[in-house]
């Protein structure tokens, strides 16, 4: 039974995005089965969910802001020698959302939406993938795409457009880095965080979102299933691939 | 025995596998007895049922039964139900594959390849919506459709066909079925090393068997990665996943 139980992981998990909403419990529940690195713009907050996770001191914090990717490279080249560590799993939660109409958006807007949600997860896989950085020990790499990425709505383009990004580059680089690193993304649908807290402060919209999915209001445990299920050797043969978690919701307009 | 604080645990879970003498079917059979569901297997081939129960152990039912006899489907439920008790979901893995060019299709043949992957899946799905034989609580039925349900290949059209109507009929069941708390999902496998893949793997030559492994990024499958996936959807792990299709191809629909 053991080796449907647990599987092997010798390296740590980054996720990016840990210090609030599907990233901060994603911290909490792996923590006990996983070493992780807790990624965040916010000290304080990363050092929360490290204090809430399984054995805090198995875990390291990685400040940096997303927002900007020009000094990522570095910064993450030096966290990790200076701790001595290896990352396996890589998840990145991370992500900005804005519901606003074309005319409201500025360029510097697009700009940071696009850096956090889509370039700073190109730039931490090619650091990652860098012998002398990683030691070739990245396994396997989950984006937390959206249905967004699939379908419009209003209010959604540049979110859309950065979640487009994010999936064309899984698929491209699940091909150019095949066999040795795997990537998937999941396309979560409407789930209760802090991210989306606006979201689910209006009766109206509640009322929507339950006539909308099928099996009712996601929680972020319904990804975190998945993200264990893909960085695990269960899913050795999957790759490049988006995975839709989304209580039913899209599959009334899905071709 | 699977403990019950596992993720992926089926204790007091009962499935019906159709496929399960040989291949997937049977793949998925050994790890949901191991997971601790009890299982009804069907096949028209009773000897790789008793195969299938030499793999997994004792504790399975087995019904030989051709599921081209749609209009016997019925039947076999019920005494599926009588035998073992209310079900949980249905595994549909039995599936014929017939390769030959248009031109060589005959009406007789397609309607069998029809029959046997699409319409019983159709039948058991159907009969699942009863009180007699839906165990309540929470149910989950998995079709094992293809990856040329979603690529084409010359040949193939038959099957195809068969294959893509398995995701259209997830889709609308899935939305039917939700308020009964059923989810309806499909497998959707690349080649994997089954007898059903050997056959047509002796067509090829070395040259044209490198190049169906080459479309995989990460090589041919096992029947194991498979049942993995089809676990996952089983499980409470997939309890906000309906009407999807998950891919497991090594990477082949990605390039």
């Amino acid at each position: 039974m053991d080796d449907i139980v647990s599987s092997e992981h010798n390296g740590y998990v980054l996720i990016s995005g840990s210090s609030s909403g599907i990233g901060q419990e994603m911290a909490v529940q792996m923590s006990g089965r996983y070493r992780l690195i807790l990624n965040g713009r916010d000290a304080e907050r990363l050092e929360g969910t490290r204090n809430s996770c399984a054995n805090p001191s198995d875990h390291y914090i990685w400040r940096y802001d997303l927002s900007s990717v020009d000094q990522l490279d570095e910064q993450l080249t030096s966290f990790l020698s200076e701790h001595g560590i290896r990352v396996s799993s890589f998840v990145h939660c991370a992500a900005l959302l804005k519901i606003l109409p074309l005319r409201s958006q500025t360029l510097p807007m697009v700009r940071e939406n696009m850096n956090v949600n889509f370039l700073s997860a190109m730039e931490i896989i090619n650091v990652l993938m860098k012998k002398k950085v990683n030691d070739r020990r990245l396994q396997s790499v989950v984006f937390i795409s959206s249905i967004a990425s699939k379908f419009g709505a209003k209010g959604f383009s540049a979110y859309s457009a950065s979640k487009g990004a994010l999936d064309g580059l899984m698929k491209s680089l699940a091909v150019e880095l095949a066999p040795k690193v795997r990537l998937n993304s999941i396309l979560p649908g409407g789930i209760r965080t802090r991210m989306t807290t606006d979201i689910f402060s209006s009766p109206e919209m509640v009322a929507k979102f339950e006539r909308d999915y099928p099996l009712g209001i996601g929680v972020p445990q319904d990804v975190i299933n998945m993200v264990e299920f893909l960085i695990s050797d269960k899913s050795r043969w999957i790759t490049g691939q988006q995975f839709v978690v989304d209580g039913g919701r899209t599959t009334a307009i899905s071709a | 025995m699977c403990p019950p604080s596992h993720p992926l645990n089926l204790l007091g879970k009962h499935y019906l596998i159709t496929g399960a003498a040989s291949g997937i079917g049977s793949a998925v059979a050994v790890l949901l007895n191991r997971l601790g569901a009890s299982l009804s297997l069907v096949d028209r081939d009773a000897n790789g049922l008793q195969e299938t129960i030499r793999l997994a152990g004792a504790g399975l039912s087995c019904y030989q039964f051709d599921l081209k006899d749609i209009g016997g489907i019925d039947r076999l439920v019920a005494d599926i139900v009588s035998k073992g008790g209310r079900l949980h979901g249905v595994v549909h893995s039995a599936g014929l594959q017939s390769i030959m060019p248009a031109k060589a299709l005959t009406v007789e043949g397609w309607r069998e390849v029809f029959a046997v992957n699409t319409e019983s899946a159709l039948a058991l799905a159907k009969a699942m919506q009863s009180k007699k034989v839906y165990a309540g609580d929470s149910g989950s039925i998995v079709f094992i459709s293809s990856i040329m349900a979603l690529a084409g290949s010359p040949g193939a059209t038959a099957y195809s066909m068969s294959k893509s109507a398995l995701h259209g009929m997830a889709r609308s069941l899935a939305l039917e079925y939700a308020s009964k708390k059923i989810r309806v999902n499909c497998v959707a496998p690349g080649f994997v090393r089954t007898p059903l893949f050997e056959r047509t793997e002796k067509l090829w030559d070395a040259d044209q068997k490198r190049a169906v492994e080459l479309q995989h990024p990460l090589g041919f499958g096992e029947p194991e990665d498979i049942a993995n996936a089809v676990a996952f959807l089983l499980a409470d792990t997939g309890r906000w996943i309906t009407g999807t299709v998950l891919v497991v191809d090594g990477g082949y629909l990605a390039r």
